[in-house]
């Protein structure tokens, strides 16, 4: 590329202040930029980034560095030298009512509630509403993917013309992209055919990924929020602190035929994290040990409230493998309330206006968990539930025919990452297939971008087109019998993923890469020791 | 409206998962007598061949757990078996059966006591398992649940109620 005149870096640097951004906007590396820059003598801040203005509004009305900060992607630490910056010291004249000493959810009217709870309340219009109470709602939100084909059949035999609102309905095509067999090339046909129907905009075709990531990385879910979707790892919206539910094919076409659907007010449970996340270890293995506690039925019809200091340090993407999984456990709902991370994560997804809601301060929970992770050490659900959950030092060596990382469970771009860091320059084991599934085109692309892909590829791993694959045993990488399969999927059922005498084990992307290495169940923290003393 | 069933049953373990009842590869069909020829085919490829019309599955603990397939519950009403009793049921298949018209009933004791093979009635009516002359009570299912189940499942319901708030 042909350096930029010295006009032109000014133009950029206008408008995308830093180095970093300029070299992303123009898809060089940094340094480069920086080489450039120091050669035509400009500073690196010729603009200030923010105007005094906008420094002293945000200053005025939010009165705390922090929160700030949030307001425009930046460290507390870094609001604070703007502010100095610009000498502005005092405290805020005005402060809001949220930074008064007194607490408005404390206030009599309202007996404490739960998310779950506020949220459906919000719904039926009502200050409160109990566990075990059946609610009428109005879905914010109602997702299909390829069983679309049914619900449409569904829908049709209810004999309504128009969906209540085809603006509420998303349709990612994710399950068999592309189509595997003319059964559903003839379903996704007529799901084509009847969203241009209907005008039903928020629709993708196979290109795009796996439907839960749409919604979250997309915007269609929104803090606050209500979601049904019949795919059961809808509860994964709960990282971004909405409400989200799976739901069958029938029920669906009630949705779309009248727009209402009743829930029963479930009871919560609150599990609180404790200590800092060992090396090598990893949201996921965190949420199958809390499978494995409190058993495959042990949040059946509950709504999960996740808290602690751990939580409170974890990516909206480790949020939404804890969210994810939670379904596991038969939960309704599962809820990481909204936070700082929330907030960054979404402002640079959507401009929609949205209501967080938290739950109240003494909301009453059927039960209460407490869990230690700072001695965890990375989990295995072994075949055939996801309750039978050993640590790795107990099922090390079993020899692995199949590894998948992937799915919408662990298919983002720090799970990618994370399993990239361990195969660079290595190989996967020469009886291995090891194949590897971005669960969207935005990650797909990034992971591009970073060269994790070539690494994959280097290391003789097989990188198939985002979408579900062979996690629920629909394409790509079914099994045979006698086959052992280690994937970063969400089910290790009888038959899952082929053969009902095959086997799946789930584990995070750090041990699925470590055992694609070896060639046997592995624990990844010796490949990550290693990384580590090299450094 | 359904008052009583009488059925052979069959025993099943805790835990059955959708993927054992309808495994994924067969999820594209969407014609239910077709879906019922692979009725919990995971467990017993032999098993859709097996069950009577009328047949009464018994199951442990969280029965239907994992994914949202209504197929699930598609299948085995079609396959024949009139009414499922376990421990517990997971919370998808149970809103699934009911929206299918499936009958179901949640008992902690009739585990134990039935045996597979044996002939039982589940009254409804008056919320009572009959077996070998023996009575054990269920608790009700909720009014608004018992509406869809009678109407014959969500769909007829939905239709139903559009024709009502039609006529109104």
């Amino acid at each position: 590329m042909k350096p930029p005149k010295k006009e032109e870096l000014l133009k950029l640097q206008k408008e995308y202040k830093t180095d970093r951004r300029i070299a992303e906007a123009i898809g060089v590396p940094k340094y480069l930029v920086t080489y450039w820059r120091k050669k035509k003598k400009i500073d690196k801040h010729i603009f200030p980034k923010y105007s005094e203005e906008t420094i002293k509004d945000l200053w005025e009305r939010l009165g705390n560095d922090e929160e700030a900060g949030a307001e425009l992607s930046i460290s507390a630490a870094a609001f604070y030298k703007w502010r100095k910056k610009y000498n502005i010291k005092e405290k805020p004249k005005v402060l809001r009512l949220a930074q008064l000493e007194f607490d408005l959810s404390k206030s009599p009217v309202n007996p404490p509630q739960t998310i779950a709870q506020k949220i459906l309340a919000l719904k039926v219009g009502k200050r409160e509403v109990s566990v075990g109470e059946i609610v009428e709602v109005e879905p914010d939100i109602a997702m299909s993917h390829d069983n679309a084909g049914l619900v449409i059949k569904q829908f049709k035999e209810i004999g309504v013309e128009k969906v209540w609102n085809p603006n509420r309905i998303v349709i990612p095509l994710d399950h068999r992209a592309p189509a595997e067999s003319e059964k559903t090339a003839t379903a996704h046909r007529s799901i084509r055919l009847f969203v241009k129907a209907q005008g039903i905009r928020n629709f993708y075709d196979i290109k795009e990924g796996v439907c839960h990531e749409i919604m979250v990385d997309k915007a269609h879910i929104l803090p606050g929020q209500l979601a049904v979707g019949t795919d059961s790892h809808t509860t994964s919206y709960g990282c971004i602190g909405a409400i989200s539910t799976g739901i069958g094919a029938t029920e669906m076409a009630g949705v779309w035929a009248t727009g209402k659907i009743w829930l029963k007010v479930p009871d919560s449970i609150k599990i609180v994290l404790k200590g800092k996340l060992p090396l090598g270890v990893y949201a996921k293995d965190v949420i199958l040990y809390i499978i494995k506690e409190l058993t495959s039925e042990g949040a059946n019809y509950k709504s999960i409230e996740f808290y602690g200091e751990p939580v409170s340090f974890m990516s909206v993407s480790e949020r939404f493998t804890l969210c994810n999984l939670s379904m596991e456990m038969g939960a309704k709902f599962a809820i990481v309330p909204f936070d700082k991370i929330t907030k960054k994560f979404l402002s640079k997804r959507t401009k929609k206006s949205f209501q967080p809601i938290w739950a109240d301060e003494n909301a009453i929970y059927e039960k209460k968990y407490e869990f230690d992770i700072s001695k965890l050490e990375p989990q295995i659900a072994c075949p055939h539930s996801l309750d039978n959950v050993k640590p790795v030092s107990a099922v090390k060596g079993i020899k692995i025919d199949q590894v998948v990382l992937g799915s919408c469970t662990n298919g983002r771009l720090d799970d990618l990452e994370i399993a990239a860091r361990i195969l660079k320059g290595r190989k996967v084991h020469s009886e291995v297939r090891m194949l590897v599934i971005p669960c969207s085109k935005t990650v797909y692309l990034e992971a591009l971008k970073k060269g994790i892909i070539r690494t994959f590829l280097e290391a003789d791993c097989v990188v198939l087109n985002p979408g579900c694959g062979p996690c629920l045993g629909a394409h790509e990488g079914i099994l045979a019998a006698g086959e052992k399969c280690l994937a970063t999927t969400n089910r290790n059922f009888k038959g899952r993923m082929g053969s009902p005498e095959s086997e799946v084990y789930l584990a995070s992307p750090a041990t699925a890469a470590a055992t694609a290495i070896k060639g046997e169940i592995a624990d990844p923290r010796d490949f990550l020791r290693r990384i580590w003393r090299s450094r | 409206m359904i008052e009583k069933i009488r059925g052979r049953v069959w025993k099943l373990r805790d835990n059955i998962d959708t993927d054992v009842i309808y495994p994924g590869k067969y999820l594209p069909i969407i014609d239910a007598p077709e879906m019922a020829k692979h009725a919990l085919e995971g467990l017993d490829k032999g098993f859709p061949g097996k069950i009577k019309k009328g047949d009464i599955l018994l199951a442990g603990n969280n029965f239907g757990c994992g994914s949202s397939r209504e197929q699930a519950a598609t299948s085995l009403k079609y396959a024949g078996i009139s009414c499922i009793i376990a421990k517990s049921f997971s919370r998808i298949f149970f809103r699934n059966a009911i929206n299918q018209g499936l009958a179901l009933v949640e008992s902690k004791e009739a585990y134990d006591l039935i045996k597979e093979g044996q002939e039982i009635t589940v009254d409804y009516k008056s919320g009572e398992i009959i077996f070998n002359s023996q009575k054990l009570s269920f608790p009700p299912l909720p009014d608004f649940v018992m509406g869809i189940l009678e109407d014959g499942g969500l769909i007829e319901h939905v239709k139903k109620k559009i024709k009502t708030e039609r006529l109104n």
